[in-house]
């Protein structure tokens, strides 16, 4: 009886600091919990970003000798390569064009097989899991397969030729190598930006829609007036999503265009210069600068496109 | 007009409205002959190269640019050729079976135990640190993959196995998926647990993890793809040939001189396989795994 009126007295008067404790404890444990991640997140991602910008003001020989202080002799050095179509201006011409075409028509071809599957369709799930599989499956072994389909005497110039078409050596032809990557992507990424359009489309609430045909609204009206823009969130994700994926495009172009961007450089992009200019030049202070400047074109075109597409909607 | 509709019970409106539409069946009738033409027409297109790539791996190097659809003849030699270990395949195949499970096996744990802090309990810092985990998100991976790979070296982390698996152990991406599910988990699970005296880790482990299982699966999963398929880090970070991952071999392989089509194909069979049978298995918690992870952008 004493000790528990004790007990109680105690706790009574250490209140504040016993919580204050149990907070700091909370913390501690917290942070126990964290550590594993935060630990990871800090060297490969946070330190390796801020060492990017630092190293692109020195010369790093890869291998040989420490980082020699260079000033802007690496921004400079990519200067006179833009005003010169030097290679890293080829890449970055390439990759804006491969960018707008792919992110573009997946964008439409995402949201197109996205409505349809939300009609009242019967095996859904079957049509779902069949539209998925491009999307599933590595950059390496798809780009492989179309090595294969794109080839002069392969199976897409054999269609062709029963439609009477004479089809080009696609991947060994300038004019025609980054369209056919461009094709083959819009293929694998479209299905992922579909199942973003699905989960939206089923989070617009039904009321909406009911409204709108006691209306008279039809299905067209409907689809233009409600849907399409409730979307919009959704949109400005996927082209942003898209944008930053297309930008950075390495496989298909390493694989496809023999590890060069070949044929030409017609499918050389940036990421591959940058791979190029660390490993085969040895200038890993100059593939951070090439990075760098990488790094504001992509932020550049996420701002504008933020810009252009008002996700600000209210049901 | 507005009033007269919220007069109206709307359901009682919508009825006669799907009544009226009864009177043209056939206009719809016909919408709904288009629509499966076209969906059976997108799903041909979407699994055609496979089941004919697939078709082909059984070909021989003669026949395999034929636009046949039955090999002839049907031969096994290529994938008999490819584990024969000439190549080193099978050495491969082990390689990204282990930075695949590796990946996946640590995933669940870190990005568990990180989401079980941010989902569940209140810290200093906390907000922070999750704004953090979003942003990170944002920034484009391959652009940080040169000084990622300095850091890797002055680690030690360079043509090994650790130097797959130790940079992809703990992704925000899956950290930020298991916050989202835990969070929704309800309160008195802890409530309970530390009146009796629990400690956190032990209701984390005991209370919060079975609970947690789809979302677990969905981490494992899109984790074990992430490393399955991934090609540029293990390209960039393995030198000797005994330490490459499947898609890094299946790249050498393609970049020779003449290239072995039937050969290639074979390899892209095996390597397209095991996730296909995983999709067939957990394709719900793919699907869910991909849909929130994309709500991270909003």
């Amino acid at each position: 009886m004493q000790g528990a009126l004790h007990v109680s007295g105690t706790a009574r008067k250490s209140k504040p600091k016993r919580s204050m404790g149990r907070k700091l404890r909370e913390t501690l444990t917290a942070y126990g919990f964290l550590a594993p991640y935060l630990l990871i997140l800090a060297t490969f991602t946070l330190i390796a970003t801020g060492y990017a910008f630092y190293l692109s003001f020195f010369y790093l020989d890869f291998g040989f000798g420490d980082p020699i202080f260079y000033g802007f002799k690496n921004y400079e050095h990519i200067w006179y390569d833009l005003t010169h179509s030097g290679d890293f201006f080829i890449s970055l011409k390439n990759i804006l064009f491969y960018t707008v075409g792919v992110v573009i028509l997946q964008t439409v071809l995402a949201l197109a097989l996205a409505l349809l599957l939300n009609q009242k369709v019967r095996g859904r799930g079957i049509f779902r899991t069949a539209f998925y599989l491009p999307a599933l499956t590595s950059s390496v072994a798809i780009s492989l397969i179309f090595i294969w389909l794109y080839n002069s005497q392969g199976v897409i110039n054999y269609l062709l030729s029963l439609v009477g078409i004479h089809g080009p050596p696609w991947l060994y032809d300038p004019t025609t190598a980054l369209p056919s990557i461009m094709l083959l992507n819009i293929w694998t990424t479209a299905p992922t930006f579909m199942l973003l359009y699905l989960a939206a489309l089923q989070d617009i609430p039904d009321h909406l829609y009911e409204a709108a045909r006691v209306d008279g609204a039809n299905a067209w009206q409907i689809t233009r007036k409600i849907t399409l823009p409730l979307l919009r969130p959704t949109t400005f994700l996927v082209t942003a999503l898209g944008t930053i994926g297309s930008f950075q495009m390495f496989d298909q172009s390493y694989l496809m265009g023999g590890a060069s961007g070949g044929p030409l450089k017609s499918t050389l992009t940036p990421v591959l210069e940058i791979y190029n200019t660390a490993f085969a030049d040895h200038a890993m202070g100059r593939a951070c600068a090439e990075a760098v400047v990488l790094f504001v074109v992509i932020l550049f075109f996420t701002i504008l496109q933020r810009r252009f597409i008002d996700t600000n909607i209210q049901y | 007009m507005a009033a007269t509709i919220s007069q109206a019970p709307p359901q009682a409106q919508v009825r006669s409205h799907i009544e009226v539409d009864n009177g043209v069946p056939v206009r719809q009738r016909t919408w709904y002959l288009l629509l499966y033409v076209i969906l059976i027409f997108y799903s041909l297109f979407s699994l055609g190269p496979f089941v004919f790539a697939l078709i082909s791996s059984f070909k021989t190097y003669a026949d395999v640019l034929t636009p046949s659809l039955i090999p002839h003849p049907v031969t096994l030699s290529n994938y008999q050729q490819i584990f024969s270990g000439a190549d080193l395949f099978p050495r491969y195949i082990v390689n990204s079976l282990i930075y695949a499970s590796g990946t996946a096996v640590l995933n669940v744990l870190l990005a568990s135990m990180a989401g079980y802090a941010f989902g569940r309990m209140e810290f200093f810092g906390k907000n922070v640190l999750f704004a953090l985990t979003l942003a990170v998100l944002m920034i484009p991976s391959q652009l940080i993959l040169i000084p990622k790979f300095l850091v890797a070296t002055s680690l030690g982390l360079t043509d090994s196995l650790p130097a797959l698996i130790v940079p992809a152990m703990a992704q925000p991406t899956m950290v930020f998926l298991m916050t989202q599910f835990l969070k929704g988990l309800p309160r008195e699970l802890e409530e309970s647990a530390m009146i009796d005296g629990a400690s956190r880790f032990r209701i984390f482990w005991q209370i919060i993890m079975p609970l947690a299982r789809p979302a677990i699966t969905a981490v494992a999963i899109l984790s074990f793809q992430g490393a399955w398929n991934d090609f540029i880090w293990p390209l960039i970070v393995q030198s000797s040939q005994q330490n490459y991952t499947l898609t890094v071999g299946l790249a050498y392989f393609g970049n020779q001189n003449y290239i072995a089509y039937n050969l290639l194909l074979a390899g892209a069979a095996v390597n397209l396989l095991p996730l296909v049978i995983i999709f067939f298995i957990f394709q719900r918690y793919f699907i869910k795994g991909i849909s929130t992870s994309g709500l991270a952008g909003r």
